[in-house]
């Protein structure tokens, strides 16, 4: 293979088709440009910004006409909303990972002082003397010295990817505390790279040196030299199950032989059970091992964790709707199964939200920082009449009678911020009750962003419901103003399981609620009057037993506990449906909700899931869509001759099963390029679609030669894109179709 | 960026308007084989030549190179892309992959390498796509964490002109020969040296037609005769790289010896001859 051709010199913008370049497997287009402008580069080493194209260039045309009204006035502050963006993310992102954090610095603690007892255990064999420090070969006492201690880290979770980061940070957290620490992953312990691949990746991370010969002796001299020896070397491992077997058999018997001269403590990752360690390694490799087993809290722990801290709490002040929630929690449950793709999701509604929302950038600025002078001054490249006639113009907003000035504008996003606090409030109020029956916080979060069932809470609110509430209003009123709540959602589930709970875990939920309720006066008194009802009534039923054990029967105290605990739990259920039909106002109900919530679903999906299958095929059969022709406007799904080649050609083959013969295939094509009525050429004459690629020429006049050369090269394009499969010596006259429908 | 239609005109036209500030490689991914240890090379000179033209504008003294580029390993080619500069860093190599779904590219090695590229600090990927299957590729870590997709659905409709060069022609010759229009494609982007050589077997091939090839010991005399190999391991990796792209084939002869002959008509390797020498 040629190297790469030299780099070319002239940066003109011309599209270039240059044969050579072409069949170069690779080259350089350009290199920088000299004349580099002084923008300003943001702080952090992780920017993107966002690269700002002139109009000219060639977008998707069933989005040009709109795009082109909307962005026309803003297309040069994207960059700075972008900046934006890029604070608001990293707000969200370092959440994320302090609330991972968190949750795994239990068991990275246990890990740890297991690690030192292990070490302990090590060096009680003794240390070898000089001369066995420096032989080139491993050093046994007997049989106990040979055995390598093995933390077996249980992640409970199939989705490996999830768990990088976790063992990253495992790493990171032992190497805090001085230890040798080695990162492997199951790619290292490959059939192909063999017992040299994990010693070559080893060696890299400790020694840092890359040696054509990969030896342990190379690890052995490192370890005993520089007051390296302090210290074990542990080695993790994030995936056993996807290690060859027989690489990891290998690996686990070396380190066995050599672990007196390099006390190497091996961390293996599990995602099953434990009994993928006997399926994967042999019974005389299992002997050498001592292991030791952690868990790690479970994906829905930590997909809770993250709702709750990103989503739910006022972490940026960004907000998802209520369909794109239900899309992202669809695709995490139904198709990725990863907790790293709903962030990831979560970053493009983000990003998605501050390129094409221009007030987005008010999250930023007034969420975080409450400074209703904020809004007057700078504004992201808006002018202020703009961005007020835009505030007030969006359908959030409903009233006609307030003045349209900052103040109304201030006074409107302070209320949302409120009400969204109270909502959260809520919300977390109800995962503290859903916990008992193991609901997640995803689903009710979902829930709770309906806007359907919100206006319905709402307006039965309004109705009068301002009174004291701890008093049930009648059954026929809770019916009505409740319905929503009737579904039998996951709201409505907890609710029904706080009317089930004893007295104990009745107080544990109160107490939660009571931590959680302090910004909203009338709903924490009253958590604080049920909470000392509560504990009055088990105090009373206390004494009661203390005193009229000996006196009545068993049974009957039991009765009035009970009795008396129902009443209270009662109580608690009839509080929670008054905190979810007063203070539970969903945002999209809420005037202004559009600057903080992205509401895109479909440009999320299109962005995050390329369907290619099923994408490549509509484009084929579908093209109308796109290029809007006006023949096929108005012939619908007939085939025109002025169609695309490979159009016609995927609507014909629809028309056979698996197998195409060629030959009808053939023919069936030259008589749609050569069919042409009277009414073909009159319209193909007055048809005036520029986005036709075509040359309208008089189908008569087309040669055997050129259609068969067009139709060899639709063939070759549905090869490329993989529609079809090349005839086979076995069946050399008929193509195969590969992909049989949408 | 997927959707019918090459989209290889339009994103040149993007990299060389757009990306104009940054490096900018480009790997086509639609050929048959592609050697992306190469590649990695060229993109660490790439950046090794960035880092230096931006040392000059800043007070930044930069660490001499030890080892050339071409001898390094992955790794250490990897971890030099990876690596972050201390002070704030927007710039990057821009990577635009034409069809990274591609034959050349389909085997999971390549892909893991790809990935590695994409998810190194300094480099960004933007890549075609344009079979239905292509999601098969990847793995979930290497879509959520090493390329970190972002879809784009551009149907263009434009004809696949380059893309398609190397499929054979469904109503031309079958499957199992190779015309002489592909074979010329094919030497064109092998090295001068590796053309001389074809160009004898082709040759002897044209003078000998009742022979049925070349054998191996003639052509390695010849070669030797005229420079263009100095050992029999070179004219190795020559054959070799001829019968990947099924140049050349081997047979055995009637006394036994195994020789080479080239799978085309002798007008074929006529015309073929032509187009290498023009």
């Amino acid at each position: 293979m040629t190297t790469a051709a030299a780099a070319t010199d002239s940066p003109t913008p011309v599209a270039p088709d240059i044969t050579e370049n072409n069949l170069q497997p690779f080259f350089v287009l350009h290199q920088a440009s000299s004349q580099k402008s002084n923008k300003k580069s943001s702080r952090t080493a992780k920017t993107r910004r966002r690269i700002d194209l002139s109009p000219s260039l060639t977008k998707s045309v069933e989005n040009l006409e709109v795009e082109k009204a909307d962005e026309g006035v803003d297309h040069g502050y994207v960059n700075k909303r972008m900046e934006a963006f890029e604070s608001v993310w990293s707000k969200m992102e370092s959440t994320i990972k302090d609330v991972l954090r968190n949750l795994n610095i239990g068991v990275f603690n246990e890990i740890q002082r297991w690690v030192h007892e292990s070490f302990n255990t090590i060096k009680s064999f003794g240390t070898p003397s000089f001369p066995e420090a420096t032989q080139p070969f491993p050093v046994v006492k007997d049989a106990t010295s040979k055995q390598v201690f093995t933390g077996l880290v249980l992640t409970k979770n199939m989705e490996f990817v999830d768990d990088l980061l976790t063992f990253e940070e495992l790493g990171l957290h032992l190497k805090s505390q001085g230890y040798h620490v080695a990162n492997l992953s199951s790619l290292d312990f490959s059939v192909k790279n063999g017992i040299g691949g994990c010693l070559r990746s080893l060696l890299r991370q400790l020694v840092m040196v890359t040696l054509d010969a990969h030896d342990i002796s190379v690890l052995a001299t490192w370890y005993r030299e520089q007051g390296n020896c302090n210290n074990p070397v542990v080695i993790i491992i994030d995936d056993l199950e996807r290690c060859c077997g027989k690489v990891l058999s290998d690996f686990i018997i070396m380190l066995s032989e050599w672990v007196f001269k390099i006390p190497v403590i091996l961390i293996m990752g599990v995602a099953t059970t434990l009994d993928a360690l006997r399926n994967t390694l042999p019974s005389n490799v299992l002997h050498h091992l001592c292991p030791c087993k952690f868990i790690l809290g479970s994906p829905s722990e930590r997909m809770d964790a993250i709702v709750k801290a990103v989503l739910v709490k006022q972490c940026s002040g960004f907000r998802i709707g209520h369909k794109v929630a239900v899309f992202m929690r669809n695709y995490f449950v139904s198709q990725d199964g990863t907790i790293t793709s709903f962030i990831r999701a979560l970053k493009i509604a983000c990003a998605q939200h501050f390129s094409m929302e221009p007030l987005s950038f008010i999250l930023l600025r007034f969420l975080l920082e409450e400074d209703s002078q904020v809004l007057q001054g700078e504004n992201y490249g808006l002018p202020p009449e703009v961005l007020l006639e835009r505030a007030f113009d969006l359908p959030s907003y409903r009233n006609k009678i307030a003045e349209r000035n900052f103040d109304t504008l201030f006074h409107g996003l302070s209320e949302l911020k409120k009400l969204q606090n109270q909502w959260s409030t809520v919300l977390l109020c109800m995962h503290e009750a859903g916990k008992c029956d193991k609901i997640q916080l995803l689903d009710l979060f979902c829930e709770a962003l309906d806007p359907e069932s919100g206006i319905l809470r709402v307006s039965d609110t309004r109705k009068g419901l301002q009174k004291d509430s701890t008093v049930s209003p009648s059954n026929k009123d809770m019916h009505k103003k409740y319905a929503s709540l009737q579904k039998g959602g996951f709201i409505c589930q907890a609710i029904r399981k706080v009317r089930d709970l004893p007295a104990m875990q009745l107080c544990t939920l109160l107490k939660g609620w009571e931590k959680h309720t302090v910004d909203i006066p009338e709903i924490h008194d009253k958590v604080k009057e049920l909470l000392s009802l509560v504990k009055f009534e088990d105090s009373k039923s206390l004494k009661r037993d203390l005193i009229e054990m000996s006196k009545r029967p068993a049974s009957w105290s039991h009765l009035n506990l009970e009795k008396d605990s129902k009443a209270a739990s009662e109580k608690a259920a009839r509080l929670a449906e008054f905190m979810v039909g007063k203070y539970m106002q969903p945002l999209e109900c809420i005037a202004f909700h559009e600057v903080v919530c992205f509401k895109n679903v479909d440009k999320l999906q299109a962005a995050l899931i390329g369907d290619p299958r099923r994408r490549i095929q509509v484009d084929l059969l579908e093209f109308h869509n796109i290029i809007q022709c006006s023949c096929c406007r108005r012939h619908g799904n007939t085939l025109l001759p002025s169609m695309h080649d490979s159009s016609i050609m995927h609507t014909l083959a629809q028309e056979h099963g698996d197998l195409i013969n060629l030959h009808d295939w053939y023919q069936s094509f030259k008589m749609v390029i050569l069919s042409s009525s009277d009414k073909g050429k009159h319209r193909l004459k007055h048809s005036p679609s520029p986005k036709k690629r075509k040359v309208t020429t008089e189908p008569a006049k087309l040669s055997e030669a050129a259609i068969q050369a067009r139709f060899c090269k639709a063939v070759t394009e549905l090869q490329i894109t993989g529609i079809i499969r090349m005839p086979s010596k076995r069946r050399p006259d008929y193509a195969q179709r590969v992909v049989l429908g949408l | 960026m997927y959707g019918f239609g090459s989209k290889k005109a339009l994103i040149e036209s993007f990299a060389s308007t757009a990306l104009a500030e940054y490096p900018v490689v480009v790997i086509n991914g639609y050929l048959q084989s592609i050697n992306l240890k190469q590649v990695m090379t060229a993109l660490a000179e790439v950046w090794w030549d960035q880092l230096k033209t931006r040392q000059r504008t800043s007070s930044r003294i930069l660490q001499k190179v030890q080892q050339p580029f071409n001898s390094r390993s992955v790794d250490d080619l990897l971890a030099f892309l990876d690596k972050s500069e201390a002070e704030e860093n927007d710039s990057f190599i821009c990577v635009v992959v034409h069809n990274i779904d591609g034959p050349g590219l389909r085997d999971s090695e390549s892909q893991q390498y790809l990935a590695r590229i994409a998810s190194c600090s300094n480099i960004r990927t933007i890549a075609t796509v344009d079979h239905v299957n292509a999601p098969l590729l990847w793995d979930k870590k290497m879509v959520h964490t090493q390329f970190n997709w972002y879809w784009y659905h551009v149907p263009t409709y434009a004809p696949y002109k380059v893309e398609g060069i190397f499929f054979p022609l469904i109503l031309a010759h079958s499957n199992t020969s190779q015309s002489a229009k592909t074979a010329a494609i094919v030497l064109q982007s092998l090295t001068p040296n590796a053309q001389s050589v074809f160009k004898i077997l082709a040759e002897y091939q044209r003078s000998h037609p009742e022979e049925e090839g070349m054998p191996f010991d003639n052509l390695y005399t010849i070669s030797r005769e005229r420079f263009l190999v100095s050992s029999q391991v070179t004219l190795n990796s020559h054959l070799t790289e001829f019968k990947d792209h099924e140049l050349v084939k081997t047979r055995r002869r009637s006394d036994g010896q195994d020789c080479l002959y080239i799978p085309l008509t002798n007008d074929s390797l006529e015309k073929l001859l032509s187009e290498i020498n023009q």
